[in-house]
């Protein structure tokens, strides 16, 4: 007939109570970090997936270049072009300005990484081009 | 073999100076004196014990003297035999015979024991019991002509037992369970929240895999922040040269300035301006200094050099 104490089952019961609490501030708190980062996994990778879009995307940059140098206008420049896997080259000794004005704002408005770039004035009419795009 | 647990049948007696003698272990019958608890045989317009045992307390009301009792019920024809003792008495007296708790196997009323008891008993040196209109009393053993000695080899138990409420003094039940039930409510409470959040943060973990292979982001959070850096400099850099370059060609010159040459290498841009000298350079400047532009200037006779760090 022995019995247990109800003081002890209620110690008992307040000790799991306890635990419970304890073990459910570490929950929520892992939720609040596996929320955290998940907004922050999310964000950044818009922000790179964006970023890669319009730098990284090689197959478009290429496209859109060669549909500015297919132009009537730049095609009778004869430009000296040189790709690479990384890159293309755009030169030429002489450009009619009316020429560099269409290839340079085609280039400028559109989101390609020039690397390097050298405009030189030759004469009223005329210029020289050395241009590095990279993707 | 026989597997059956056997016991000894003692009778508890505040008054008897009868020793209990028992082996440690062995396990213990116990029958309560009329003494050590109080009855009545009612009654009542009810017909099962359950609703009965609601009403004890009640019935109790008036005759007990003051303590912390506890009741019970049993149903005896048409009747009821009810039934209030104080745990705390009986544990005491129990205490002071020297047996443990851990050794009893059943506690027994008397009444119930004797309910057919023919003639009186003697239960100690000046006390015996008799049956009186069907309840168990006692009485002075000088009162009763015949008395027998109590035998209890010949007493076979009723399975109408009661147990004792160690610690009924301390708290009373209906407390205990009200705090027991709300301390049990708020661990499953608790639990609920525990697997809730659980879940949640499982199914966030999950969405974030699914970013990572949607976006078909690199395995670790270091690459990727390292990509966009990358990529953002990149951003930046391009946007600059534009910006610059805008404020070049929309740059309000004069008829003898000319923009000879523009050069843009290792995040260097360099603009040449001819027509322009040394001190007269300020037309141009004014209008990168509006532009917040940070530069610096060189010039060899009629020309002069912008250098401006993207």
């Amino acid at each position: 007939m022995n019995q247990i104490n109800p003081l002890q089952i209620g110690a008992l019961l307040v000790v799991v109570i306890a635990f419970l609490f304890f073990k459910l501030h570490g929950v929520k708190a892992e939720l609040v970090e596996a929320t955290e980062s998940y907004k922050m996994s999310e964000k950044l990778a818009v922000e790179v997936s964006s970023l890669k879009s319009v730098y990284a995307n090689k197959k478009k940059t290429k496209n859109a270049i060669n549909r500015i140098l297919a132009q009537g206008s730049l095609r009778a420049a004869a430009l000296d072009i040189k790709r690479n896997k990384k890159s293309i080259k755009i030169s030429s000794k002489s450009i009619e300005t009316k020429a560099l004005n269409s290839l340079m704002g085609k280039i400028l408005n559109g989101s390609y990484n020039v690397t390097t770039l050298k405009i030189k004035r030759l004469s009223e009419t005329k210029a020289s081009l050395d241009m590095e795009i990279q993707w | 073999m026989n597997f059956k647990s056997t016991s000894t049948t003692i009778f508890l007696d505040p008054s008897s100076e009868t020793k209990v003698e028992y082996k440690k272990g062995e396990k213990l019958s116990v029958i309560l004196s009329p003494s050590l608890y109080w009855v009545k045989k009612i009654a009542l317009p009810v017909k099962s014990v359950r609703e009965v045992k609601k009403l004890l307390a009640s019935i109790f009301e008036d005759t007990l003297p003051a303590g912390h009792y506890s009741y019970t019920a049993y149903k005896s024809g048409d009747e009821f035999l009810v039934f209030a003792y104080e745990d705390k008495k009986i544990l005491s007296l129990l205490n002071t015979k020297g047996i443990s708790t851990v050794d009893i196997k059943s506690i027994h009323f008397a009444q119930n024991e004797f309910g057919s008891l023919e003639g009186a008993l003697k239960i100690n040196a000046t006390q015996s019991m008799y049956l009186k209109d069907e309840v168990l009393v006692l009485a002075p053993s000088l009162w009763i002509s015949e008395s027998r000695e109590l035998d209890l080899s010949s007493v076979e138990l009723s399975k109408r037992t009661i147990k004792l409420q160690q610690f009924g003094h301390i708290v009373d039940n209906k407390s205990l369970y009200r705090v027991g039930a709300i301390l049990i409510i708020l661990a499953i409470i608790l639990m609920v929240e525990i697997f809730v959040a659980s879940s949640k943060k499982d199914a966030i973990v999950e969405l974030q895999d699914e970013v990572f292979s949607k976006y078909k982001l690199q395995s670790t959070m270091f690459q990727n922040r390292s990509t966009k850096s990358k990529y953002k400099t990149i951003h930046k850099t391009q946007t600059k040269l534009r910006e610059y370059l805008s404020y070049f060609l929309t740059m309000n010159l004069k008829k003898t300035q000319k923009i000879t040459l523009i050069e843009y290498k290792s995040r260097v841009l360099y603009v040449t301006l001819s027509g322009t000298s040394k001190g007269h350079e300020r037309s141009i400047t004014s209008q990168l200094d509006s532009k917040g532009v940070k530069y610096k200037v060189s010039y060899s006779d009629t020309s002069m050099k912008v250098e401006m760090k993207i």
